[in-house]
């Protein structure tokens, strides 16, 4: 009889702990602050300057090409200039809703704009948070219309330089952009929006993941 | 408490059927203990994974995953199949379930081992026959696995996991377990008691 | 250092495989460690003589619950990355009438019964086939139930959410239910146990 006594008092010991942390919890205040999280500003400089986080319009033309799906495109311009023209495969977060966005953690994120800025914002507004795959198309939408879509001859270039513009004369057909082989400026704006070789600007993240992200029981 | 437990597993151990290990049975653990050691557990598993354990789901990936191999058009083509088996880039047996319950099988045999409690034997009360208490647990297995589809979870993933995340559907969930067994148990007891 | 880690890229998903199969030998022990390999002392569960199902289960879920309540509240853990399945109220409910049943009448869950196989228990084994027979048939009546399977989706709610009141006032009434339910377990279980004595003696 002893020994259940003895056991009794740990668990009502066990009990009145329990009692005293819900009682706290009522105080407590809200859970859902999210975690903190330190952002380490050294670290941050670092690695913008070392650049390997941005990507090349050229590497992204190949990736795209050769149909690379481990990567999310993001393009963070409004709604409408998304729809006027975007690179194909992208999906469109304009920057102001980023915060809310919820992207997945564990794949490689790029960001897009007309030029680099917001998607540097973007890209410190991720790094804040915890993202470690997030990168910046170099140059944005400019590099991309001036080096991928509308690739210009190299005036007295190398042997080099001239096999790189005939593959740039290729890849600019397949994005439905136009080779300049004269230096005359001609309207910069792609014939059509979405070359035919592309799936269309569906969200990159679902496509090839048919199978769900279960966690349930 | 011991005492009672004491009381208890000496009754269990009469109906038990040939001894093979010689060292006897260890009672079991304070519930309270082990309900903390459980709740650890499964902090844990939120913790590390920012999920809940499960059972259930590794069940229905096998059976999913056998199906395919035997039927494959005809998993192709069900949408229940088709979400365990996923669109063919991954094995669907790499699933977090199945290794995760794998790891339940060598747990359990570990603290069975440790207290001398794996022994051969089928569980039932003293005024039934093996034969129906196998029938029965056949019947039961497969009302937990229908029903635990239709819930989305059985007693581990719904009633554990999501009860300690207070999600609605799982306390209510586990309300009517409760309810189901409470209803059924006076016309089973045959088989227990 | 933050959690989730796995939401938080620490590892990736091979690892999270291996951590999946340490987890499970966690849960494995602490399960048989609490006597649920037993078929018997989980139905006794439903008789009133021994209420262990019970306080494991909601001693574990409270214990889980407010670790994660003040994980989240210190700013350890963002408790917006935990997956919390949707509500579909009705199926919920008429799925865990038919578990309770099958839980009685087979006196396993999925999980125990694994943990029943793994100390030699053959009704153990044959309950598990059954469960993968359920699921079958489940899966092969799937197109017929399926506009049931998929109704009543209330989202992803919570407690706190759907009575409105706050997160940890709720974590408190859960305490208190809690402690409720153990109270009377203890006291059903001696009031059983005298019954039990007085017969015998």
């Amino acid at each position: 009889m002893k020994k259940f006594f003895a056991n009794l008092n740990t668990e009502k010991k066990l009990a009145g702990a329990v009692f005293i942390l819900g009682v706290i919890a009522i105080f407590a205040g809200n859970p859902y602050g999210g975690a903190f999280i330190k952002v380490n500003e050294k670290e941050l400089a670092l690695s913008t300057v070392n650049n390997s986080e941005k990507i090349s319009v050229n590497d992204l033309a190949d990736w795209i090409i050769k149909a690379k799906a481990d990567f999310e495109l993001i393009d963070l311009r409004s709604a409408e200039k998304y729809n006027e023209y975007a690179i194909p495969n992208s999906q469109c977060i304009p920057l102001v809703q980023l915060p809310e966005a919820d992207l997945l953690r564990n794949q490689k994120i790029i960001f897009y704009s007309d030029d680099d800025v917001a998607a540097s914002q973007a890209w410190f507004i991720l790094k804040s948070k915890g993202y470690k795959g997030v990168y910046i198309l170099d140059g944005g939408l400019n590099a991309w219309k001036e080096k991928v879509l509308f690739p210009k001859a190299p005036i007295n270039g190398s042997k080099d330089e001239l096999a790189q513009f005939e593959k740039m004369k290729e890849v600019s057909k397949y994005f439905g952009g136009q080779a300049q082989t004269d230096s005359s400026v001609t309207e910069l704006t792609p014939s059509f929006k979405l070359p035919a070789a592309s799936t269309g600007t569906q969200k990159l993240g679902t496509a090839p993941v048919k199978r769900k992200k279960r966690e349930g029981c | 408490m011991t005492s009672l437990t004491k009381i208890l597993t000496h009754a269990f151990e009469k109906h038990e059927g040939h001894v093979h290990i010689k060292t006897e049975a260890k009672p079991y653990s304070n519930p309270y203990l082990v309900g903390i050691g459980l709740g650890l557990v499964l902090l844990a598993a939120f913790v590390i994974m920012g999920r809940g354990l499960g059972a259930s789901g590794a069940i229905s990936t096998l059976v999913a995953a056998g199906v395919d191999k035997v039927a494959p058009s005809h998993a192709a083509g069900n949408e229940f199949y088709k979400e365990y088996i996923g669109d063919g880039t991954t094995n669907p047996l790499k699933d977090w379930l199945v290794f995760e319950v794998i790891g339940v099988l060598v747990g359990g045999f570990l603290s069975g081992t440790l207290a001398g409690r794996v022994k051969k034997g089928i569980e039932k009360g003293p005024r039934i026959s093996s034969r129906k208490r196998l029938f029965y647990a056949f019947i039961g297995g497969g009302l937990m696995g229908w029903g635990a589809k239709l819930a989305r979870g059985c007693t581990s993933g719904q009633a554990l996991s999501g009860g300690a995340l207070l999600n609605l559907g799982s306390w209510a969930f586990m309300m009517m377990v409760f309810a189901g067994g409470y209803a059924a148990a006076y016309f089973i007891r045959r088989q227990w008691i | 250092m933050n959690s989730p880690f796995f939401k938080f890229n620490y590892f990736g998903m091979d690892v999270s495989l291996i951590l999946a199969f340490a987890i499970g030998i966690g849960f494995g022990f602490a399960l048989e460690r609490g006597g649920f390999g037993s078929a018997k002392i989980l139905a006794a569960q439903f008789y009133f003589t021994n209420m262990r199902v019970l306080k494991v289960m909601f001693t574990a879920i409270v214990t889980a619950m407010l670790g994660v309540y003040f994980l989240s509240v210190f700013g350890f853990m963002d408790l917006s990355l935990i997956y919390i399945g949707n509500t579909y109220i009705l199926p919920q409910v008429v799925g865990g009438l038919v578990l309770g049943i099958g839980f009685v009448v087979g006196g396993y869950c999925p999980g125990t019964s694994v943990v029943s196989v793994s100390t030699g228990k053959i009704d153990g084994l044959v309950y598990l086939a059954g469960v993968a027979a359920g699921i079958f048939v489940f899966g092969e009546m799937f197109p017929l139930i399926k506009n049931f399977y998929s109704s009543t989706d209330m989202g992803s709610l919570t407690l706190p959410q759907f009575f409105n009141m706050s997160y940890g006032f709720i974590v408190f009434l859960v305490v208190i239910m809690a402690l409720g339910a153990f109270a009377a377990a203890e006291w059903g279980e001696k009031k059983m146990a005298a019954k039990k004595s007085e017969a015998n003696s």
